[in-house]
């Protein structure tokens, strides 16, 4: 596409993208969300140049000791200071550029303008001096992973955690032990490169691939796929701001208080499944450094929540296991991130028994191995770039993977994202996803059931977005 | 299933509960007076202005934050101060101090002031990386000033060995990159005080980054970029 061509179908996206910014910029910069208000700080203070979700060595900490820090409401008291309401609002609107918009039988992007995608709420922060909550309760105009209009307009819980903390500091001992209950494993994590807080967003918007299944595979862990579907209780330790351990259960409620917790039915029915989170965490000059192995083992049932009694009691084991890093340079202006994460699962499938994904694998066994990698450059916590690489390799199975001409799962893509953040509370970007492998080719030889000639390239998709929190 | 569900809700419950008494010992509230100043070292300050392994000595590792340990009592107190009436406005201070010591009582400052100007500084572990030869003429500006700009040998006022007097900060030590850009803001606020008298407009305190640092003004404007890092790092050198 000529870049004139591109200018001119982008208009009406450009014209709002600035309205949104002079909405913005009238705004008192100082009057910022939640978290923000509860401590005063500015969104840099605990985000990597500003840029949420990455969180800096201090947003780890805050959020370790329970989100309690700082002053914004007495619920003794029954006392909230009216300047720093525990609330905020995140907008977001996009315009996505699909590749693979010409047939009506696949995924479409959910506007072909620019319009709003995702709103939420966010609460919570401090409710005593040692429990704290993170709550989101998000709204979605359409569900990207559907066919046809996509228009779903749906809203219910999203990422909700409450924690219990506490800290005991001597001349010689710095050590954090806590409790939590979540509704999404990896939720609980502090460093950015495990699922629920990677900054690789776009995959979520992705709708390319409806109607095609088993393309792009992840790892159950890895997938997002049992957020606010399951409902886990854990516990931590970070000793001296080097040594972390995490153990958690998580399993999907069907009835009882935790089922509050669950964004209703999710067709995924999930016995007790352990979660495990080991970090060795080390902080010099603007530097620090994360290694660690995270784990979890995934007992899902054959039937969901509604519908067919799972009558055989048939069950998929998928075991989780794997290492992953983060390092990070934090020192106005440059603000340098950089993850890398890498996954092996392996599936005991039950014969006929249909992963969380909805697909049905033919093999009794199979492997994936995931990898994902990111890096970040911010510059005065306003412009920023980053480069996203995920992938998988594993065995081939031809009912997961159907629309590989093989059964292979073996995919690669790549997401260059460039943003300016005008001011703290909005952002502008834009990120283009592409594929240089899926479903272990390179050609034209992919199916969606409809059409079998499709290449990589052709789920490549882009994204023109601006979001607003306040 | 249905008996660890239970037992898990009771123990949520029970958690909650208990965890309902007040927590002053290890409080994080920066809104409760009867918090010490001590706890809120030991919760709070030491997340950015500790060592690994050794939170509440006040040697931060990140340049990001300076060094608080051994700093002048009277300084803490007045930078403190500062943070809480929105009067000190450089970057950091804005992006962080501003919403710590919001609601800051006077006791808290003066016990956190207290806290810290007893702690002992250690050396800085980036001075072994430095360039001797900046080094070396940061000793000299240190020591002579810069005569040609009219500006004073900095011992005259920090000490012979940067150690500081009452409102007179503690160098020593110190992270370049805190020093260099706090020499950058009393440079921008005198150049905002030179635009004032071009135009023949009346300056304003509330313009300046550091309005209390007004003796430092001609100063850091007197070092051009070059000096400026260099005389930081000699400072961190210092022990």
């Amino acid at each position: 596409m000529k870049l004139t061509s591109l200018l001119e179908r982008a208009r009406g996206s450009v014209l709002l993208l600035l309205g949104v910014v002079s909405l913005a910029v009238s705004l008192d910069a100082s009057a910022i969300p939640v978290f923000a208000r509860q401590t005063g700080f500015k969104c840099v203070a605990c985000h990597v140049g500003g840029e949420y979700p990455q969180l800096t060595s201090l947003g780890r900490m805050f959020k370790l000791t329970g989100y309690t820090m700082g002053n914004a409401n007495d619920i003794f008291n029954l006392t909230t200071n009216i300047d720093r309401p525990p609330v905020a609002v995140m907008l977001q609107a996009a315009r996505q550029y699909y590749t693979n918009t010409s047939s009506g039988n696949w995924g479409t992007a959910p506007s072909s303008s620019m319009d709003m995608q995702v709103y939420s709420l966010f609460y919570g922060g401090h409710i005593t001096d040692n429990i704290g909550m993170f709550g989101q309760w998000t709204g979605q105009k359409y569900n990207n992973t559907a066919t046809g209009t996509q228009y779903s307009n749906s809203d219910s819980i999203d990422n909700t955690e409450i924690r219990y903390a506490d800290r005991i500091v001597t001349a010689n001992s710095d050590l954090i032990y806590g409790f939590y209950v979540n509704n999404r494993p990896t939720m609980s994590d502090v460093w950015n490169s495990t699922e629920n807080w990677t900054s690789d967003w776009i995959g979520y918007f992705n709708g390319g691939f409806a109607t095609s299944p088993g393309l792009a595979p992840t790892t159950v862990l890895q997938s997002g796929g049992l957020a606010q579907a399951a409902v886990g209780v854990g516990a931590y330790v970070f000793k001296d701001k080097t040594w972390y351990g995490e153990v958690g259960v998580y399993k999907t409620p069907t009835h009882g208080p935790f089922s509050v917790l669950t964004a209703g039915a999710s067709g995924t029915d999930m016995d007790p499944s352990p979660y495990v989170r080991l970090a060795y965490n080390q902080e010099w000059g603007p530097h620090s450094f994360q290694v660690g192995a995270h784990g979890m083992v995934s007992n899902i049932h054959n039937s969901g929540l509604v519908g067919a009694s799972d009558w055989a009691d048939t069950v998929n084991t998928y075991r989780d296991y794997g290492l992953d890093a983060q390092y990070q340079y934090v020192l106005e202006p440059h603000y340098i991130s950089a993850h890398l994460r890498f996954t092996h699962e392996d599936m005991s499938n039950a014969a006929g028994t249909a992963n969380p994904f909805g697909v049905t694998p033919t093999n009794a066994s199979d492997t994936l191995n995931e990898t994902w990698a990111d890096i970040t450059y911010i510059y005065r916590a306003k412009y920023g770039a980053m480069l996203f690489y995920r992938g998988a390799t594993g065995s081939n199975d031809v009912g997961l993977y159907a629309s590989s001409p093989t059964g292979s799962p073996n995919w690669q893509s790549w997401t260059p994202s460039i943003f300016w953040a005008p001011v703290q509370n909005v952002r502008i970007g834009y990120m283009y996803t592409f594929y240089t492998q899926l479903g272990g080719v390179t050609g034209n030889s992919l199916s969606n059931g409809v059409i079998s000639t499709l290449a990589p390239h052709d789920f490549n998709t882009s994204m023109l977005y601006a979001s607003l929190i306040y | 299933m249905k008996q660890i569900a239970k037992i898990l809700t009771l123990s949520a419950v029970a958690l909650t509960l208990g965890a309902c008494s007040s927590n002053l010992e290890r409080s994080r509230s920066l809104g409760n007076p009867n918090v010490s100043g001590n706890t809120l070292a030991q919760q709070v300050c030491s997340i950015c202005h500790g060592e690994v392994g050794n939170s509440v000595n006040g040697n931060s590792v990140n340049p990001t934050f300076p060094i608080l340990a051994g700093q002048q009592a009277v300084y803490l107190e007045a930078e403190m101060q500062e943070f809480h009436e929105h009067t000190r406005k450089d970057k950091a201070a804005q992006d962080m101090m501003w919403g710590i010591a919001r609601d800051f009582t006077p006791a808290q400052i003066k016990q956190l002031a207290e806290f810290y100007s007893h702690q002992t500084p250690l050396p800085n572990p980036a001075a072994a990386t430095a360039d001797p030869a900046m080094v070396a003429a940061g000793q000299k500006i240190f020591n002579e000033g810069n005569l040609e700009k009219a500006v004073p040998p900095c011992m005259a006022c920090h000490g012979a060995n940067a150690e500081g007097n009452g409102p007179i900060p503690r160098l020593a030590g110190q992270h370049a990159d805190y020093l260099y850009k706090q020499l950058m803001a009393f440079n921008d606020d005198a150049m905002r005080g030179e635009e004032h008298e071009k135009n023949h407009s009346a300056g304003s305190e509330e313009d300046l980054e550091r309005p209390h640092g007004v003796a430092m003004e001609g100063i850091a404007h007197g070092l051009d970029d070059a000096q400026k890092h260099e005389v930081a790092l000699y400072l961190q050198s210092l022990k």
